[in-house]
């Protein structure tokens, strides 16, 4: 098994819902078996469960939204300052 | 890029949405903050346009996608971007977040933050050196609100942006909306999370609002939406950084959406002003009964 860092492992958990699923179920072993190294893995046997859950609902709601919510300047004011 | 000036200043973070009344309203302004990702993919005219603008009122540079808090090495393609951009718009200065947004070759696609530990202390130092070689300038870094406490980590929040700050040199933009909210989902007093930071390497400040979610049976925490108002608590804790130290401090008001009336905004920016008023008093009362 190729060893994965803690951060790309996180991201996983972030964006994938049946992986945080089975990840809840059994910390540990989903965390070995996706490559991460044993103290850290063990380390997540004790993962804010609540927090993991509330973070990957923000993150998914941020996917969606951020395009959305920020613009460049308006055409009519790209014409008023940028000649 | 040039030094900030040596007054305190307050201002606003500039979104399409608010662009006409901030234009209409320049004179309230004392600087204004641009999130860079919404310009670096621009045409000639946008970055025009932004160099105008910066030449109207001071600009700050804010990214938003680095992930210089990461184990994982920053992207060189995103680094150098940014430096095309800090070239054209020349920004009082640039800042980024102590956070990763990908890794592993997956976007997250918003800032996450990362286990605190010696790897990922040892992983920001790398990038934050990488991105002074590329854009010119270390940023000012930024410490961010999270809904989980990060998983695996060995150090504190202060204890781990403090490390951070203090052996790369860059100087800190601290968003006390994000300590507020940090301290109340986390079990710490928001001024003892304040003074756990190297508030002597605080020049910028964020603050922003947010709302208390709880789905579920979960336990309520607090998001930092920058979609409210910002709460008095934080202009409280604004008080204190300004009766603590004595370098000046520039303060931006985040607001991404769920706009008020304009002059809802500036009145914000008002109590900000009241606020680092309320504190300079403060430590010039302190100063002269120490002496």
């Amino acid at each position: 098994m190729k060893p994965v860092s803690l951060e790309a492992f996180l991201a996983r958990l972030y964006t994938d819902a049946s992986l945080r699923a089975a990840f809840l179920a059994d910390p540990v072993a989903v965390a070995r078996g996706a490559g991460v190294d044993e103290d850290a893995a063990c380390s997540l046997d004790r993962i804010d469960r609540d927090g993991l859950e509330l973070a990957a609902e923000s993150f998914a709601r941020k996917r969606a939204a951020r395009r959305a919510n920020r613009r460049r300047l308006p055409a009519w004011l790209r014409g008023l300052f940028g000649r | 890029m040039q030094t900030l000036d040596a007054a305190d200043r307050v201002g606003l973070g500039w979104r399409g949405e608010l662009a006409a009344a901030i234009l209409e309203h320049l004179g309230s302004l004392d600087v204004l903050e641009v999130i860079a990702e919404d310009w670096v993919h621009g045409n000639r005219r946008d970055s025009a346009a932004l160099a105008t603008l910066s030449r109207a009122c001071p600009v700050l540079l804010h990214g938003v996608s680095l992930g210089l808090a990461s184990s994982e090495p920053v992207c060189r393609r995103r680094l150098d971007r940014m430096a095309r951009l800090v070239a054209r718009v020349e920004p009082e200065l640039w800042s980024e977040h102590l956070a990763f947004v990908r890794a592993g070759g997956i976007e997250i696609g918003h800032l996450a933050a990362p286990p605190r530990t010696e790897a990922t202390v040892a992983g920001a130092l790398a990038n934050l050196e990488q991105a002074k070689r590329v854009v010119g300038a270390l940023p000012w870094i930024e410490n961010i609100a999270t809904l989980i406490d990060p998983p695996a980590s060995t150090l504190d929040e202060g204890l781990w942006t403090s490390a951070i700050v203090a052996n790369s040199g860059a100087p800190m933009l601290l968003d006390l909306h994000n300590l507020y909210a940090n301290a109340l989902n986390f079990g710490t007093e928001p001024l003892e999370l304040m003074r756990a930071m190297p508030l002597d390497r605080v020049s910028l400040v964020h603050l922003s609002g947010g709302r208390w979610i709880a789905p579920g049976s979960r336990k309520a925490r607090l998001l930092d939406d920058h979609l409210h108002d910002v709460p008095g608590q934080v202009f409280g804790l604004l008080e204190r950084l300004a009766q603590s130290v004595e370098q000046p401090l520039t303060v931006i008001i985040e607001r991404d959406g769920n706009y008020p009336p304009f002059e809802a905004l500036l009145a914000q920016l008002d109590l900000a002003r009241a606020a680092l008023a309320r504190g300079r008093v403060l430590r010039a009362e302190q100063t002269r009964q120490a002496a």
